[in-house]
């Protein structure tokens, strides 16, 4: 927190909603880092509270069955427990995920991009629209003074994306939360404004949270990634370090789960069996031990808390790559099944 | 362009088959000689008698075949001539009627719709905002305590004026007391307990109102409105006198174009309620929270537009109830408008002043629903294309 160099500093934060059945913790105790001008990817599969972490952050989530509680400080500003409006778009800025649903179908580019413009940075009608043209010249859209006119449905999805990206940057803002930005795109799409983030990224100097459920978009294009699941962190550690020294059985699942080029051709995946867990009655001990080839009867009662040496933190008694974890799993495939009674089928596993 | 014509051509066919419908009904359903003549019509043994009935026979075309006497009736209206009475011996001529008594009508449903409009977006809006979440102006901005100081000097009067001094007395405390709860919200539970109260309350006051105003009929709320406003408080004129100058005519208006928009309003309000809810889930109004824009402003320039779908078709097909509302409301506030010449012309049976009413309430009927379709396109750019 005494560095100067850290932009927000979030520690033990906890996001849970009261619900009819109970509580739903959403985020659980999750602590991380980021300094200026470097991006933090935060990975997990749907449900595991990704999202939730970071609209809470930026005090998006207008419930009031919602409970926050831990600290975010934002540049020394504690961020929880207070009102974040005058956060919003001129000090973090936010991309969602569907830019087909996300921008007003029925204002023009132009008003669109000029609000912010005018908002945070007290332009007049020349300015804003001069500025506007820049942007989306930035964001390498053509023709930008013909867009300002156009409406949302006339462009493409990858086009209203960029827009989408020019809107969040207008306010010049030092956090740029990036909510699965690509996840609705084409592929051929998706690289393009992956590198188009990164690029504007170094441009800017600004601090980027890349949120995407996909270890492959995360993976080079980040700093940090730190894996989510069930709300809790499994793993945090600079970006090289996960891929080459995976620790949690987690991330080793999300990672065999994707296909990569450098396997040989017709490699079988390896999908994750089993559901998230429920957040309201989530399993005890380590959350993920249900769906987890490597898990013991000690995953099952206790909680494992992120932790590890340096900068690599992660959450489990086994971890891949260890002696213990290597015996854990031998165990299990011996045994057939797991502690938590998950079957292990040998031929995919091994 | 094209679409837009087809619908215009649909318009006039439709026009067409109303006043066919309604001057054939009219002649088939009495006898037109008896309503101009009166009893002496049926009199075919004196001589003198015959010679009025072939007279006005020949007068009003009676002689003539129904086809050719619609003909000339159609060629006859769109010109601009409406025919003549038939129970003042043609003196004044339908269309002298018409021009006399349209405007006023045209005046107060006008104001009416207008009013309807200006009390349902604000309504609707705030009873919709609840679903944004957030608060957000705080106690101390003006945002905040200027519409809260209009309302309570607005309800501390209406309480005092209706109930007594005392009445009077113990609201102003409560409004103090309210907003001495704004302040500590923030800090102090009870506080904010007091003000989540208020707020849900007024919620389900604000439903309860707009059920009241959609159930309660026409008369029953033009009574209720003349009490209070005009007789008990005086604000508002008793009468409406045409002889009266352009700008006292508008005032005099004022009250029975309320009484016809309370009900519209309430309408609107629900219908805009419902759909802004839906629109606020949307994608684009949490984008637009997210560049920083003011709750405020994504109301009404983010949220409003696309949500006046409903509004507007059915402030269309209100234009037609309304008809129907300003015949209760003139008879009532004694305003000599078209509501009142369509009663006297049916107890009458003066047929060519019904059919003139009817063709010109039909056509601004229909004109208006094509406008209201021309709107959608305006609203939703998606619609031009």
């Amino acid at each position: 927190m005494n560095n100067p160099d850290v932009l927000l500093d979030v520690s033990d934060y906890s996001v849970g909603f009261r619900t009819e059945r109970g509580l739903a913790q959403v985020v659980d105790k999750v602590s991380f880092q980021i300094e200026r001008g470097k991006t933090l990817g935060i990975v997990g599969e749907s449900g595991s509270g990704k999202s939730v972490l970071n609209r809470s952050l930026m005090g998006l989530i207008s419930s009031n069955r919602q409970i926050e509680s831990g600290s975010a400080f934002f540049a020394g500003d504690q961020l929880v427990g207070r009102d974040r409006q005058d956060f919003w778009g001129k000090r973090i800025g936010m991309i969602f995920q569907d830019p087909m649903t996300s921008l007003n179908p029925v204002m023009r580019i132009g008003r669109q991009l000029f609000e912010p413009l005018k908002q945070h940075l007290s332009m007049n009608k020349e300015q804003a629209s001069q500025r506007a043209i820049e942007l989306l010249t930035q964001v390498g859209i053509p023709e930008p003074a013909r867009r300002l006119r156009q409406y949302p449905h006339e462009l493409s999805g990858g086009m209203r994306q960029r827009v989408m990206i020019a809107i969040a940057l207008a306010g010049e803002p030092e956090l740029l939360i990036a909510d699965e930005p690509t996840t609705a795109l084409d592929v051929t799409v998706q690289k393009y404004i992956l590198d188009l983030l990164k690029d504007l990224q170094t441009e800017i100097g600004m601090s980027v949270i890349l949120i995407t459920h996909d270890l492959g978009v995360a993976r080079g294009r980040t700093d940090e990634i730190m894996v989510m699941y069930g709300g809790r962190m499994m793993e945090l550690a600079p970006s090289e370090e996960l891929f080459s020294d995976m620790s949690h059985p987690y991330t080793e699942a999300l990672f065999s789960a994707i296909p990569r080029v450098d396997q040989p051709k017709h490699t079988r995946l390896t999908p994750i069996a089993g559901a998230p867990p429920d957040p309201v009655e989530p399993p005890s001990g380590c959350r993920f031990s249900p769906r987890c080839v490597y898990a013991q009867q000690d995953c099952t009662i206790n909680l494992p808390e992120a932790d590890g040496p340096g900068d690599h933190k992660f959450a489990c008694f086994y971890p891949v790559n260890t002696d213990d974890g290597r015996s854990a799993r031998a165990a299990n495939i011996e045994n057939g099944q797991t502690a938590t009674g998950l079957k292990i089928q040998t031929a995919g596993v091994s | 362009m094209r679409r837009s014509l087809q619908r215009l051509a649909m318009v006039v066919l439709l026009l067409l088959a109303v006043s066919m419908l309604t001057f054939v009904a009219m002649n088939v359903l009495g006898d037109p000689l008896f309503n101009i003549l009166g009893p002496i019509a049926g009199d075919t043994e004196n001589p003198e008698s015959i010679a009025k009935i072939e007279a006005a026979k020949a007068q009003y075309y009676l002689d003539k075949p129904l086809p050719e006497r619609y003909v000339r009736w159609l060629g006859d209206f769109v010109q601009g001539d409406m025919g003549v009475r038939f129970a003042s011996d043609g003196q004044p001529p339908v269309t002298g009627l018409i021009k006399e008594r349209l405007p006023r009508s045209l005046v107060l449903m006008g104001m009416a719709q207008a009013m309807a409009l200006l009390i349902a977006i604000p309504w609707g809006i705030s009873s919709a905002a609840g679903s944004l979440g957030g608060v957000d102006t705080g106690p101390r901005s003006w945002r905040f305590l200027v519409p809260f100081a209009l309302k309570a000097t607005a309800v501390t009067y209406f309480a005092q004026s209706l109930f007594g001094s005392v009445v009077g007395v113990v609201m102003l405390s409560w409004f103090i007391a309210l907003l001495l709860a704004h302040q500590f919200a923030e800090t102090v539970p009870a506080a904010r307990e007091l003000v989540d109260g208020v707020n849900k309350t007024m919620s389900g006051f604000s439903s309860a109102l707009s059920f009241g105003f959609i159930s309660m009929p026409n008369f029953a709320l033009a009574v209720s409105l003349y009490y209070v406003f005009a007789l008990k408080q005086g604000w508002f004129p008793l009468r409406y006198d045409a002889s009266d100058g352009f700008f006292t005519r508008m005032w005099q208006l004022f009250l029975p174009a309320l009484t016809l928009a309370l009900p519209g309003s309430a309408v609107y309000q629900r219908l805009l309620r419902t759909d802004l809810i839906t629109t606020l889930q949307e994608d684009f109004i949490l984008m637009a929270r997210a560049k920083g824009v003011s709750k405020r402003r994504v109301l009404f320039r983010h949220a409003l537009r696309p949500s006046m779908f409903s509004v507007i078709t059915v402030f269309g097909i209100n234009a037609g109830a309304l008809v129907g509302g300003a015949l209760v409301v003139e008879t009532f506030f004694g305003i000599p408008g078209i509501g009142t010449a369509v009663v006297e012309a049916i107890l009458r049976e003066d047929f060519p002043v019904v059919l003139a009413i009817v063709m010109i309430v039909a056509t601004g009927f229909v004109v208006l629903n094509f406008l209201v379709d021309l709107l959608y396109s305006v609203l939703d750019p998606r619609v031009r294309s």
